[in-house]
């Protein structure tokens, strides 16, 4: 078998180099993607970043478009449906990603 | 949907963005939001059965302009704030638990109860909530906002543990309209109260980050917002930074300025005491809200107060000490040689070893210590977050944290992190970072995710995924900042994390 993938061919080197034991699936670290996942924004559910989604960009749509966060990033299905024009790919075209709240909206 | 302001005027119209409103407040408020908002014996629906800070209501128009096509001027929408945070604001001491978030404080921590904790400030924090005031009916309907607008609230964890919707409804909408009930005596009473004149001359003092400890005098001139505002910052250094630009006040007490100082733009966000004497708040980079600190004022003239000394604390030997306050003629030092000037009094002092000098005029005191060595070190804040950011001209800009050293003497115990440990003030420190723990090393942390400047000031590293990282991975980072000085070492916990692409005023 050839892997696929950044994470098989890890998976292959710790199985060569006798580490199967520290190859743990996502969900057994933290509570990661998705509806049985969650990862907070800025830290991960033990304070730190080791268990967060990195890059961010590379599941970044599948997480903020049901409004994961909602303080934090703009939900595509409700309340920004045009924050992510222009970035189709989010790894790719991140710099398109801008910040919402208007500049000019000041006390 | 486009919602388009009935009885649209010509006046309207003349009003453009960042100009004065057009029309009177009251008149304005019913133009704009009857179009939608429909008139009720109190008000208008839904505003009628709110209060709210400046913020709350400017985060509320935008919102408005956000998702229902509310068009407005920057100048209508100003003034429609000024009107709702003076009309329906909050009192003093209801805003004053919550200031933090106002004052966008980047090392504050909350704590709060459940289930309001994981129910409300598990996504913002919980003074959002806190900072307004509503009917029993407007909170229920403020829940089902929440799900209307936020609809996967009940999937996300903290959510789907629980029947969300309902602890809501029964529980957090009934505990909110009891702790945060629209009608106060507080806001009555501040309503009933005579509101202090804010123009004048006022003395202050902060910190400007990456410059130094300052003091100051802000002349403010005008009978209603926008205030001008002119005058000065002094450092330590001796160097002179020229302040000007305007002020809002709202409700009475909340001021609100854009200033340049010495070319860089800055914000303040401070409180205006109930006797119009004293200001208290937070001053920060206006494009930058991570880098700002403590402010402290005081009406020129009233009496004799002291707010503090630039520097905090002097090595021994000869020294030049500000002491801040007003009224300070006479000062009475227990060394050195003291003089009035506009900003209090100047201090000459020539000291040796370590001690402290204590200083009194017209009934008030202070003092300020004196070194040669500390005990022991403290980094401030012992623990706080950066953000990469920039590298495109749409995406946030990077957030970086700032860190002081502060000297500790043991006290009479003659030992360190106990009560009687003497604060001595700022200290000067050699900065470094170091990786927090072993994933952080195996990540090369250190090298990734930014550097730390003589200054105190955390850089962090740019946004977007990086090819030279494990797996792509942001220049995110857990480090350990490390302050050295006079021997001593001290740490705090820096996590530099990814943007936040929603920042209002009030996270």
């Amino acid at each position: 078998m050839k892997p696929l993938n950044q994470k098989a061919e890890r998976v292959q080197q710790a199985a060569a180099e006798g580490q199967m034991e520290e190859v743990r699936a996502m969900q057994t670290v933290t509570a990661g993607c998705a509806t049985t996942f969650d990862p907070g924004w800025e830290v991960d559910p033990f304070g730190g970043l080791a268990a967060l989604c990195q890059p961010m960009e590379a599941d970044l749509y599948g997480c903020s478009d049901p409004c994961w966060w909602p303080a934090q990033v703009p939900d595509i299905m409700v309340n920004h449906p045009n924050w992510d024009e222009g970035a189709p790919n989010a790894a790719k075209d991140w710099r398109a990603l801008g910040a919402t709240y208007p500049t000019d909206a000041e006390t | 949907m486009q919602l388009r302001p009935h009885g649209l005027t010509a006046a309207l119209l003349i009003s453009a963005a960042g100009a004065m409103p057009a029309m009177a407040s009251e008149e304005l408020l019913q133009n704009i939001c009857s179009a939608c908002h429909t008139a009720e014996k109190n008000g208008l629906s839904r505003i009628s059965g709110q209060r709210k800070s400046p913020e709350g209501w400017m985060m509320t128009i935008v919102r408005m302009q956000q998702s229902h096509g509310l068009e407005i001027s920057a100048g209508d929408r100003r003034a429609i704030v000024q009107h709702l945070a003076d009309t329906q604001g909050l009192a003093p001491a209801e805003a004053a638990p919550f200031r933090y978030a106002l004052e966008k404080d980047p090392n504050a921590q909350e704590s709060f109860d459940e289930p309001f904790a994981s129910m409300c400030a598990r996504c913002h924090t919980g003074a959002r909530g806190l900072l307004q005031n509503r009917t029993a009916e407007e909170w229920e309907l403020h829940m089902d906002f929440h799900v209307g607008h936020f609809p996967t609230i009940e999937y996300q964890a903290l959510g789907r543990d629980r029947e969300w919707y309902k602890i809501a409804r029964t529980e957090i909408a009934g505990y909110l309209a009891e702790q945060n009930p629209l009608e106060t005596a507080a806001w009555t009473d501040w309503q009933a109260a005579d509101k202090q004149p804010v123009a004048g001359d006022w003395v202050v003092m902060t910190d400007l980050p990456g410059i130094g400890e300052a003091y100051g005098k802000l002349t403010v001139t005008g009978d209603a917002s926008p205030y001008q505002v002119s005058g000065t910052f002094m450092t330590a250094d001796g160097n002179a930074h020229p302040v000007s630009g305007q002020m809002n006040l709202y409700t009475g007490y909340e001021w609100r300025a854009n200033l340049d100082i010495g070319g860089t733009p800055y914000r303040q966000v401070l409180a205006l005491s109930e006797d119009g004497n004293s200001l208290q708040g937070r001053q920060f980079d206006r494009s930058n809200d991570a880098l700002g600190a403590p402010l402290s004022g005081v009406r020129d003239g009233t009496g004799s107060v002291i707010l503090g000394t630039v520097p905090s604390a002097v090595p021994a030997g000869e020294a030049q000490v500000q002491v801040v306050g007003t009224g300070l003629d006479g000062l009475d030092a227990s060394a050195g040689e003291a003089a009035a000037n506009t900003y209090g009094a100047a201090l000459s002092l020539a000291s040796e070893g370590n001690g402290v000098v204590t200083f009194s005029a017209g009934g008030v005191e202070g003092q300020i210590a004196h070194y040669t060595s500390v005990d022991s070190l403290r980094v401030e804040p012992e623990f706080t977050i950066a953000r990469v950011g920039g590298g495109s001209e749409d995406g946030p800009a990077a957030v970086p944290a700032y860190f002081n050293a502060v000297g500790m003497w043991n006290g009479p115990d003659g030992k360190a992190g106990t009560e009687d440990d003497v604060r001595i003030g700022r200290v000067e420190a050699q900065w470094t970072v170091a990786n927090a723990h072993e994933h952080a090393a195996h990540m090369k942390d250190t090298e990734f995710a930014g550097e730390m400047q003589a200054s105190g000031i955390f850089a962090p590293a740019v946004a977007g995924p990086n090819p030279d990282r494990p797996f792509s991975a942001n220049n995110a980072g857990e480090l350990t900042v490390q302050a050295e000085a006079m021997g001593q070492q001290a740490e705090a916990m820096l996590i530099v994390t990814v943007q936040r692409f929603i920042d209002p005023p009030i996270r």
